[in-house]
This record gives C-alpha cells, structure tokens and sequence, in this order.
C-alpha cells in the first residue's frame, strides 16, 4: 500500500488498466469472463481501477461488471476526460458516471494533455464542489514530458499519470523526482510495455538471483522494477486472463529490489 | 509536433484485441441463424443472374449487390463491430449509402442498350463468382479454427466487398469508379487492421479486394462499354 501525497490515503500498489482488454462490445461471453478478472483482481486485493471514454465500450463493460460483482464498495475508481471541447468536462464526466454506475469518481485526469487548460480549470473546480476526490493529467509513450513537467510546475494536481517500466525509463530523469518534491502521486501506464516485454523476454530465464528481488516470474521482475522506484504510487497493468491477474496481482507481495538491485535488473534486462 | 505523430504506431489506435474481433463472426452467426439461408440464396441468385446476363438479370444483380452492403453496413459493422471499433459506425453508413445509391443506379440504368455476351463468358463469370464468393468465407473458420467463424457474402464486410467488386464490372468504367471507392477505402482500412491485430490470414480478403478493385479501375470488358 502506498500513501497517495496529496491526502495520505493509502492505495494497493497493483491496479488494473482497461484498454484493450475491456472492450470488448456487447459480447456477453466475453464481458462475463472480462468480469472474473475484476473479480481476481478485488479478491487478490486490488482496488484502483483507470478506464477512458478513448475505450471503446470498456466503461460500459466496466459498469456491467461492478453490477455482477456488486463491488463498487471496493472500487477506487479513475476515469479521464478526452475530448477536444474545453467545455465538455462535466458532461463527459457525468457520462461516464453514467456507464460506471457511480456517483463520483475517485480520480478524474486529463487524458493525454488534451485541452488541457479548460479540463484542469473545470476539474479544480468539481473537486472544490466535491464531484471528484481527485485530480489528475496524463500522459504516455514518453510524449510531451516537456509540457507534462511544466503542469506539474505550476498546477495543483494530486496525480500524474505516466509511462514507466524497465525499457522505458525517461520519466526517472524529470518527471518521477519532480512528483517526488511537488507531493504528486505517480499511476504508471504501460508496465508491460502495452505486452511487448513479455513477448521480447518471456522466453529466456529469470536471473539466478530474481528471489532475492522477491520475484517468482517475469510479471513480478517488471511489476516490481516500477514499483521500488521511490515516486511510484501504483501500476496499473491490463490483462484478460485470470492467471495473469493473478500473477501480477503477486507484485503486491514479497521484498522489492533496493536501488543497487534495480540497477542490477535494468541491466539484466537490457543484456538479453 | 511532427515527432510526437511518428511517436505513434497502428497499434497505438487499434482499441480491441483479436479475441474480441474474431468473436463478431461467431456472434452475428449465432444471432441471426437460420438467415443466413437468405445470404445462401443471394450468393446463387447472383451467380445466376450473371450466366443469364440480360438486361433485367444485370439489373437484379446489382440490386441483391446494393441488398448486400446496406445488410453487412447496418448489421455486422454499425451492430456489432461499431461498439469495440467506432470508424466501423462510420464505414457502417457508407456500406449503407452505398446500398442506396446502387440501388437507384440500377433502377435508373439504361440496361436495355448493353451489350450480351456469349454464354460461355457468362457462364465462367456466373460460375467463378460463386466459387469466390463461396469459398472466401471459409478463411475465417481457418483463422479461427472455428466452424461458427463462416463470414458470409451480405452479412460480413470484406466478403461483400469482395463479392461485389467483380459485379461492378457491368457499369462502363466511368461511373464504375464511384461504386469502386468504397471497397477501395474499406478495404485499406481492413488490411491495415487485421494486420495489426495479427489475424494474417483474413487480411487475405481485404488484400484481393484491393487487387481487384485496382484492376477493376483500370480494365474495360467490352460488354460493359455501355450504352453510349
Ligand atoms: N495516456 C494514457 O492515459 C494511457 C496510455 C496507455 C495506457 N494507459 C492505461 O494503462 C493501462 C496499461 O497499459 P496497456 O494496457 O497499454 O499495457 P500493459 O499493461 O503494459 O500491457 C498489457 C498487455 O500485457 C499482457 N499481460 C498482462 N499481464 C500479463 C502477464 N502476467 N503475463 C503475460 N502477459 C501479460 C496483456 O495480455 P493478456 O491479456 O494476454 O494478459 C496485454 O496484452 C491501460 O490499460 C490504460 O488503462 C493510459
């Protein structure tokens, strides 16, 4: 569990992303299977959940899943807002209330920098009126770390949202010591590089000392990489698969790497 | 700003996995059973309407045609693709409007001034189509490894549009091209999503489509060289 700065509520340091892997239409087989997932995740202890009105029909699958589990008692909930319409904010956030079937989000974060400005303006304001508990912008693939910085600068945010993990390592230079010093809890996005990693080095073996690092597979090795960074809140992988949940669900677990060992597997990583 | 574009790949846009996608074939199967009957009987009234090759049969070739891509525009892609995949609500209208217009260009061509082919010709054309359009569904159920995965001529997208590609061959080229950019566009975007997603083998669809479509641009039947 980790504190979020900006009120000391505390977070499992495994959530779960949804895009892609939510999406999945009005397919009823595929939303009951996406919905044990969800259940895998609240039972293993997860509670931080990150969707996008970008996600196709992931929030509506999502509401239909918090209503088969009737678990939104367990849920922290994370949203954004995507659209180029500075004005837009409450409407797309009421719509996605909608879908979600809640009645506030814990989370509400710009989506990619989009119109930012207005968004952020609108969603000081509906945290000030207490129609979301938090606020946020994001960003990934390493974009706009420039323009991302500067807000954080300048901006009261109480969350970033950024792209981290053992390949991609450009936030560590500014962006995660920043959220550091300004009090900014810190989602990363991506730790799986979107899958790739698993794709590029499932195949070869752990290193003889991934124990000593509190790793039992290569979800841990990367999971547990980003999450002994000192800035990092939580992650927020997505799977379809019960058994990866459950395996990524096993980073909230067990030692995590000290800074020598993260240099040790950054560099294990990079020699394969 | 033009590095942060070539920071993007296909894949970054791609909101859906190949589960998801290869599922809609089994799906709009399992939903509309036993209709598919009515995609079986248009695939033969088609074919037989080419080997007749007279001036009401062309006619009723492009109407079952137009009947075919309004069918796979409202259902498969505005029903069932638009809700994982939302440029497939747009192309969805296109097949849609597609429809429309094929079916007042048939209704309002001048048949009766085309020209008749020799029976052989029709009958390789009638023939060949069904043979095209009948064993194209099958490269779903060999992705898939799914019987239920058939994608049908009018119920599908990339089968239709394949399908209806050679019968636009009966405009002389200079309207053709109007029916043709459609299937074109379609299937640009198909390719690039199946391939994508990895589905290699049902790009195969989309990937002779835009062959065909190409050379349907360009090639000029004499039969079709009508009316003037
Ligand atoms: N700008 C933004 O705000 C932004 C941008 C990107 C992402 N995000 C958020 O961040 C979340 C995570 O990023 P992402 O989904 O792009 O990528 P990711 O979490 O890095 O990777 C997801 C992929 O990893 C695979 N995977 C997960 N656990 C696995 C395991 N234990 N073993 C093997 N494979 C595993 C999944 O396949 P399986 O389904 O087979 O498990 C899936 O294909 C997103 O879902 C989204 O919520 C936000």
């Amino acid at each position: 569990m980790n504190p979020i700065p900006s009120s000391g509520e505390r977070l499992p340091a495994v959530g779960m992303g949804t895009w892609r892997t939510f999406n999945v239409g009005g397919d009823q087989y595929l939303t009951d299977q996406r919905t044990e997932v969800l259940k895998t995740f609240f039972d293993l202890g997860g509670t931080l959940v990150d969707c996008s009105p970008m996600y196709g029909s992931a929030a509506e699958v999502m509401g239909e899943a918090l209503d088969t589990l009737n678990a939104r008692e367990k849920l922290f909930s994370a949203s954004k807002i995507w659209t180029g319409d500075g004005d837009a904010t409450r409407q797309q956030d009421r719509e996605s209330r909608t879908k979600w079937g809640i009645e506030r989000f814990d989370l509400q974060q710009v989506h990619n920098l989009v119109a930012w400005q207005q968004h952020l303006a609108t969603l000081q304001q509906m945290k000030a009126d207490g129609d979301v508990r938090y606020i946020g912008i994001t960003t990934s693939h390493g974009r706009r770390h420039g323009d991302f910085a500067r807000i954080m600068e300048t901006e009261p945010l109480d969350f970033v949202q950024l792209t981290y993990n053992v390949l991609d390592r450009e936030a560590e230079d500014r962006l995660l010591p920043l959220a550091r010093e300004r009090g900014i809890a810190v989602i990363v996005n991506r730790p799986f590089q979107g899958g790739r990693l698993f794709r590029r080095f499932q195949s070869n073996a752990l290193p003889s000392w991934a124990d000593e690092v509190g790793c039992r597979n290569w979800a841990e090795f990367f999971l547990k990489y980003i999450l002994s960074h000192p800035a990092v809140t939580c992650a927020i992988p997505a799977t379809t698969s019960v058994e990866h949940m459950k395996e990524n669900m096993g980073a909230l677990y067990g030692a995590l790497p000290d800074e020598q060992q993260r240099r040790r597997m950054a560099a294990y990583v990079a020699g394969l | 700003m033009v590095t942060n574009w070539l920071s993007y790949s296909l894949s970054d846009f791609l909101m859906f996995g190949p589960e998801v996608f290869l599922r809609l074939f089994v799906r709009i199967n399992q939903d509309i059973w036993p209709w598919q009957s009515v995609a079986v009987a248009m695939v033969i009234a088609i074919g037989a309407l080419l080997v007749r090759g007279d001036a009401m049969a062309r006619r009723g070739v492009l109407l079952l045609v137009a009947a075919a891509w309004l069918w796979s525009g409202a259902g498969f892609l505005v029903h069932y693709y638009g809700p994982i995949n939302l440029p497939a609500i747009w192309f969805g209208w296109a097949f849609v409007l597609q429809g429309a217009l094929l079916t007042v260009a048939a209704l309002l061509w001048p048949w009766n001034a085309a020209k008749t082919r020799p029976a052989c010709s029709r009958w390789s054309t009638g023939v060949g189509w069904i043979m095209l359009v009948g064993v194209s569904p099958l490269v779903a159920v060999a992705q898939t490894g799914n019987s239920l995965a058939l994608s049908m001529f009018a119920i599908t997208p990339d089968v239709t549009a394949l399908g209806a590609v050679p019968c636009m061959l009966l405009f002389p080229r200079r309207v053709r091209w109007l029916f043709l950019s459609l299937p074109l566009i379609w299937s640009l975007f198909s390719v690039a999503t199946l391939w994508t997603l990895g589905t290699w083998v049902l790009a195969v669809i989309p990937g002779a489509t835009l062959v065909l479509a190409a050379l349907a641009c360009f090639i000029n039947p004499r039969w079709a060289q009508n009316p003037d």
